[in-house]
């Protein structure tokens, strides 16, 4: 329900504002240029729309949700590989706030100290405490991608 | 008949011959890891074939996809924890003969069953790929408009438990990839004034954010015990015959090899079903047709080669709606086809006309990952059950550092890294919603060509609404769009009633 809540705001956001507004003006020959963006986003709030109809339906007439309107499934993904459960706000903030302290840290204080800094922290929040294993993974990690990308593929170093 | 024999001189290069060898060895080996699988291996290394010509890319990439199906036999045996999904029937037979001591004769049976089947597929492949293609040059935009809608709707059924969850998935991939330059216009669309955005978005950061980044995000949450691979691998029994497979046990299976083959071969065919489909209904013939099925589950070999070699028998057959429609039928063929469009090639039947000499090189290239399959699993097997003892703690790290610099590597960018975390949130969502990222990344990709063939419909009918109905094909094509579509709501409906 929420899932399908948020997707037609954005959609209802998207039909209204933004494709109107970042689509270039109908040429005069061929598909206008927001007709596919415009077919896309209607499939997209047809099928949350329908999917909140029922959902609202099972809520007035008292009866169970059925599986595919429930929030969170048992299990999902095309490949039944991933298990699906609650959403987890802190752990995914745990990962990427120094996903994004990274990104910044390369372009301030550069790659290299940067990246270490990364990789501890991220062993340790994942649960490492061996600091000699951690300090020495962080480091062949480090200087391996740098070699990689230095010496294999010829690239400019982030932030270097 | 030039031009086959230059591809295949091709294949037998040496760089072309090192990198399948390379991309076969890593993929048994990151797919033995559980929780790594091919198309997320292929999306981490996808940055690296930038710097390949593009036979010898493609070479790694398949070399790499088929040692993956095969790597993820190993934890599946020795653990009960399959490193890939297409093995996780492979777990009913594996395991029991791994406490019975048997684990490295149940590897070696997993490793000549998935030898076998992809050889077979490949087989089936070369022969009949091309003339596909010759057959399918005939199809115009309004039938390639319908194939394309046709391929997303059946893979958003399937992708997910509720289509409506599918086709928004389908639908947002495909808005995705209309970000960029309008085609007709040449002028920006959706970008929100971001001149970055202007040229699109590149596949390898989204690919890398969905299917990697997202992915090791949610294993994080519930890290996986592995304590007990030690224990497995020093189970391992030194008698010849808990070691090795007889000939007579091996060929004790032809039937099974042969059945599982076909099995994976038609499933591989069909866009959307994908290996895990193949293995468990193969393994389900494989149970029917025993003489003794109550021997299954238990450590029979016939078990295992029934699931490997039909999840083996996937890789080649998923190539043939690739060459011969530019379709995509599941997430590593996706992959695939957007390293072909990394080096300049739209992959369907004008690849064999524009490219026929690169067509017969992958074709050997193919055969050749193929045998070396057998020569690596053959001599490299204990080394790679020591990958399933990798502590997640160090390897999860990592891993989130390679899809960082993996992102990075493809243009040299530091905003792809940050389109890789956006997708990776989103990804980590849609998979938390049970949204199919599957169905989203194969949008993402076909967007183009789908947008194309409607243009062209568009623009050569001069607004003729009833062109499609003057194709018959295109018809029957939208006829099953629309059936599809109908029908899931229907069992929909009747299952939850």
């Amino acid at each position: 329900m929420l899932a399908n809540v948020v997707i037609t705001l954005v959609s209802v956001l998207l039909l209204t504002w933004a494709i109107p507004v970042y689509t270039p003006a109908y040429p005069g020959y061929g598909a206008s240029p927001a007709l596919v963006p415009i077919v896309a986003v209607g499939v997209m709030l047809v099928m949350a729309l329908l999917a909140i109809i029922r959902t609202t339906l099972a809520i007035k007439g008292n009866t169970p949700f059925s599986e595919e309107e429930s929030t969170y499934p048992d299990e999902g993904g095309g490949s039944g590989f991933t298990q699906v459960g609650r959403l987890d706000i802190v752990h995914l903030a745990k990962f990427m706030v120094p996903a994004a302290l990274l990104v910044i840290g390369i372009g301030t204080i550069g790659y290299i100290p940067s990246a270490l800094a990364f990789l501890l922290l991220l062993q340790f929040l994942v649960g490492a405490r061996n600091w000699i294993k951690i300090v020495i993974l962080a480091i062949i990690t480090v200087a391996l991608m740098y070699a990689a990308m230095r010496y294999g593929f010829g690239v400019p170093v982030p932030g270097n | 008949m030039e031009m086959i024999f230059a591809g295949l001189m091709d294949s037998l290069s040496p760089v072309s011959l090192l990198f399948v060898f390379v991309g076969v060895f890593t993929g048994v080996a990151v797919g033995a890891v559980p929780g790594i699988n091919g198309p997320m291996a292929i999306a981490l290394f996808i940055p690296l074939t930038y710097y390949m010509s593009p036979l010898a890319a493609i070479g790694f990439l398949v070399g790499l996809n088929k040692g993956a199906f095969f790597g993820g036999a190993i934890s599946a045996v020795l653990l009960r924890t399959p490193g890939t999904p297409e093995a996780a029937a492979t777990t009913w037979d594996g395991y029991p003969l791994t406490e019975q001591g048997k684990g490295e004769k149940a590897l070696r049976m997993a490793l000549f069953s998935s030898v076998s089947g992809d050889f077979i597929s490949t087989a089936v492949l070369i022969l009949i790929a091309a003339p596909l293609a010759t057959v399918a040059l005939y199809m115009g935009p309004p039938e390639m408009f319908a194939l394309i809608s046709l391929a997303l709707t059946v893979i958003a059924g399937i992708g997910t438990k509720s289509i409506s969850r599918g086709l928004i998935a389908a639908a947002g991939g495909l808005l995705v990839g209309m970000i960029g330059t309008e085609p007709v216009t040449a002028l920006p669309r959706l970008t929100f004034d971001i001149y970055r955005l202007e040229s699109g978005l590149s596949l390898i950061p989204v690919a890398i954010g969905l299917l990697a980044f997202s992915e090791i995000l949610i294993q994080m949450e519930r890290l996986k015990l592995r304590a007990n691979a030690d224990e497995a691998a020093r189970k391992f029994s030194d008698k010849p015959e808990d070691k090795y497979v007889s000939k007579k046990e091996f060929f004790g299976c032809t039937r099974t090899l042969l059945r599982a083959s076909a099995i994976g071969i038609g499933v591989g065919a069909m866009p959307g079903l994908g290996a895990p489909v193949a293995s468990f209904l193969s393994y389900d013939q494989a149970l029917k047709r025993a003489k003794r099925p109550e021997e299954f589950g238990k450590g029979r070999l016939e078990g295992i080669a029934s699931s490997e070699a039909a999840n083996s028998a996937v890789v080649g057959a998923s190539l043939i709606p690739l060459f011969v429609l530019g379709i995509p039928g599941n997430l590593a063929v996706a992959m695939l086809m957007g390293a072909f469009m990394i080096h300049g090639m739209m992959p369907g039947p004008l690849l064999f006309e524009e490219n026929s000499q690169l067509m017969y090189g992958v074709f050997g290239s193919l055969v050749i990952a193929s045998l070396f399959l057998l020569v690596i699993g053959r001599f490299g097997l204990r080394l790679f059950c020591k990958a399933v003892q990798i502590p997640a703690v160090m390897l999860y790290p990592v891993v989130i550092f390679t899809c960082i610099m993996g992102a990075y590597l493809g243009q040299s960018s530091m905003f792809d890294v940050i389109v890789m975390l956006v997708f990776g949130v989103i990804g980590y969502f849609m998979r938390k919603f049970d949204f199919s990222y599957v169905a989203f990344l194969i949008g993402f990709i076909l967007v183009p060509e789908w947008e194309r063939a409607l243009q062209q419909v568009v623009i050569t009918s001069q607004y003729d609404p009833f062109m499609f109905f003057r194709r018959p094909v295109a018809v029957i094509l939208m006829c099953l769009t629309f059936f599809v579509v109908i029908r899931t709501f229907v069992l929909s409906t009747r299952k939850n009633n």
